[in-house]
C-alpha cells in the first residue's frame, strides 16, 4: 500500500483562482469555531467525483460509537498524488483533524488525516483560508 | 528541518509565480501550435466502418487555468513564444516534484478551506495565450443590451444578486447536479475535465467526466428535432469535413448556462447555436474547438478552442453528483441552522 502522499501544493493554489472552486464555498459549510479531531476505524470509501468520502467509525470512552463523513478531493486529483481506491481499506485505524459541518451534522472537511505509524495523507496547507465561491 | 523545507517551496513558489506574471511582453512572431505541424506529418486511424477515429478518453487539464479571455500583455498573439513555454513548463516540473514528496507541516495552518492539493493542474503548458481564439484579440465580444439584461436576471452567484443560501434555487444549474450546458461541459476547470468518446455506425457519443453528461450524436444525416423541443444540451448533429468531426447544435433551453466556468455566467438565449470541430491531429491529441453564435447575447459570434490529450491512468470515475457533492446541502443547512441559533438568541433577550 501506498502512503507516501503529498501534500502541500502551494504554487498550484497560486496559479489557480479560487472561483475555481467550483463547487464549494467552505466558509459557508464548515465551522472554523468547531475543529474535530476524530480517531476512528475505516467503514467505507466512497471512490466517487467530485468527491471522495471517507466514512469512519469513532469509539467514545464510554463504548459508544458515532459515524462521520470525511470530505476528500477528486478521484483523479488524489491519484494523482499516489493515493488510490485501495489506500484505506476497511479496518485501518486513522486520526483525522478537520472542521464540522455548520449544520452540527457527523460531517467534516478532512484537512489532515494520519495513520497509527504517524504517517500523514493530507495535511491542510497554509494559508489556504476560505476560498468562497463567487 | 521539514519546516525549512516548506519555506523553500513557499519562496520558490512565490518565484515562480512572479516569473509567470512578469513574462516578456515579446514581441517575436507568433509560431504555430505544435498541434498544426503534427496534424501535416499523421494520419489517424479510422473505425471498422470507415470513419476517422476519435475514440478514447482525453483529459483538457492542461489548459486549467488558462484564461477564456488574453491577458492584455499579449496583445492579438495567439500562442506563447518558446521562452514563455519553457517558463511555464519549469513551474509546472517544480510543482511536480512538491506533489511528489512527503513532509509534515508543523504546526500547520489548517483552516476550513480546501486543502490545495485538492484540485487538478496542468501537466503540460498550454500553447495558447488564451481559449478565445476568435476574434483576433482574444477578448469575449461585449453582450447586447438583451444579454445585460439576461446576465442581471440569470446570473447565480457572482452578480451578486442574492444570497444563494436562501434556497436551493439560488445556486448553478450544475451546483444542483443537473446540467453544465454545452459550453460549460468542455470547458476546462480545476478538476473533472475528462471526455470519453465513443463511436458507432452513424453517431458518436461524448461522455464528460464532470456531471456525466452523455451526448448521443448521431451522424447519419438526420435533420435536427423542431424547434419546439428544447433541453439544457440542445440538439446535436455532426457531419465530417475530412477528418474533421464538425457537430452542429440548437435547440438549448435558454437563460440557464453560459460560458463561465462549469457552465455559470451570463446564460445563452435559446436561439443560440453552437459548431464544435473535433481533429485528431496525433495518436494522443485532438483539437477541439467551438463557435458560438448567440446574437441576442453577444455583439458578434465567437470561437473557443484548445486541444484535449489521452494520458496514461486518466479515467472517467464515476460521477454520483448528489452523493459526492454535499456542498450546497451543507451550505442550505448551515445557513438554516444558524437562523435557527439567532431566533433561540432573540428569544432570550
Amino acid at each position: 500500500m501506498r502512503t507516501r502522499i503529498l501534500l502541500v501544493a502551494v504554487a498550484a493554489m497560486l496559479l489557480v483562482p479560487v472561483s475555481l472552486w467550483a463547487h464549494h464555498a467552505f466558509a459557508a459549510e464548515f465551522d472554523s469555531t468547531k475543529p474535530v479531531k476524530l480517531r476512528g476505524t475505516v467503514t467505507k470509501m466512497d471512490w466517487i467525483n467530485p468527491h471522495a468520502w471517507i466514512h469512519i467509525e469513532v469509539k467514545a470512552t464510554d463504548g459508544k460509537v458515532t459515524k462521520w463523513m470525511i470530505e476528500a478531493a477528486a478521484p483523479n486529483a488524489m491519484l494523482r498524488r499516489g493515493f488510490n481506491q485501495d489506500s484505506l481499506p476497511i479496518g485501518t485505524e486513522i486520526l483525522v483533524e478537520g472542521f464540522q459541518a455548520k449544520d452540527g451534522a457527523n460531517r467534516a472537511n478532512g484537512s489532515s488525516i494520519t495513520y497509527p505509524d504517524g504517517k500523514k495523507l493530507f495535511i491542510g496547507s497554509q494559508g489556504t483560508g476560505a476560498p468562497v465561491e463567487q | 528541518m521539514r519546516h525549512r523545507f516548506l519555506m523553500l517551496v513557499l519562496t520558490a513558489s512565490a518565484i515562480a509565480a512572479l516569473s509567470l506574471m512578469a513574462l516578456p511582453v515579446a514581441a517575436q512572431a507568433p509560431r504555430p501550435a505544435t498541434a498544426t505541424t503534427a496534424t501535416k506529418a499523421w494520419t489517424p486511424p479510422k473505425t471498422s466502418w470507415g470513419d476517422p477515429d476519435l475514440q478514447g478518453i482525453y483529459t483538457s487539464d492542461d489548459y486549467i487555468g488558462l484564461g477564456m479571455n488574453r491577458a492584455a500583455q499579449y496583445g492579438n498573439r495567439l500562442y506563447f513564444t518558446d521562452e514563455e513555454m519553457a517558463a511555464r513548463e519549469r513551474t509546472i516540473q517544480a510543482t511536480a516534484q512538491r506533489n511528489a514528496q512527503e513532509f509534515v507541516t508543523p504546526g500547520g495552518n489548517v483552516g476550513t478551506g480546501p486543502p490545495g492539493h485538492w484540485g487538478e493542474g496542468a501537466r503540460r503548458s498550454p500553447r495558447q495565450t488564451s481559449l478565445i481564439t476568435e476574434p483576433e484579440n482574444g477578448q469575449t465580444p461585449a453582450l447586447t443590451e438583451e444579454g445585460r439584461l439576461r446576465q442581471a436576471l440569470y446570473t447565480r452567484q457572482g452578480a451578486g444578486t442574492a444570497n444563494p443560501e436562501d434556497s436551493w434555487e439560488g445556486y448553478t444549474y450544475y451546483i444542483r447536479c443537473i446540467s453544465r450546458g454545452i459550453a460549460g461541459s468542455i470547458i476546462p476547470v480545476i478538476y473533472g475535465n475528462g471526455t470519453e468518446i465513443v463511436q458507432g455506425p452513424g453517431y458518436i457519443t461524448l461522455l464528460q467526466e464532470m456531471v456525466h453528461e452523455a451526448r448521443v450524436i448521431p451522424i447519419d444525416g438526420s435533420p435536427h428535432v423542431g424547434s419546439n423541443i428544447k433541453t439544457y444540451m440542445g440538439d446535436s448533429r455532426g457531419h465530417w469535413e475530412g477528418n474533421t468531426l464538425v457537430i452542429e447544435t440548437k435547440n438549448i433551453l435558454g437563460n440557464k448556462t453560459g460560458i463561465g466556468g462549469n457552465g455559470g455566467g451570463t446564460p445563452f438565449s435559446e436561439d443560440a447555436k453552437f459548431t464544435e470541430r473535433l481533429t485528431r491531429i496525433d495518436k494522443d491529441t485532438i483539437q477541439y474547438s467551438m463557435r458560438v453564435e448567440d446574437p441576442r447575447t453577444y455583439t458578434a459570434p465567437f470561437t473557443f478552442a484548445f486541444p484535449i490529450r489521452q494520458e496514461p491512468g486518466y479515467q472517467n470515475f464515476e460521477y454520483a453528483c448528489h452523493e459526492g457533492n454535499n456542498g450546497m446541502m451543507n451550505q442550505l443547512s448551515g445557513a438554516r441552522a444558524a437562523e435557527k441559533a439567532a431566533a433561540e438568541a432573540a428569544k432570550q433577550k
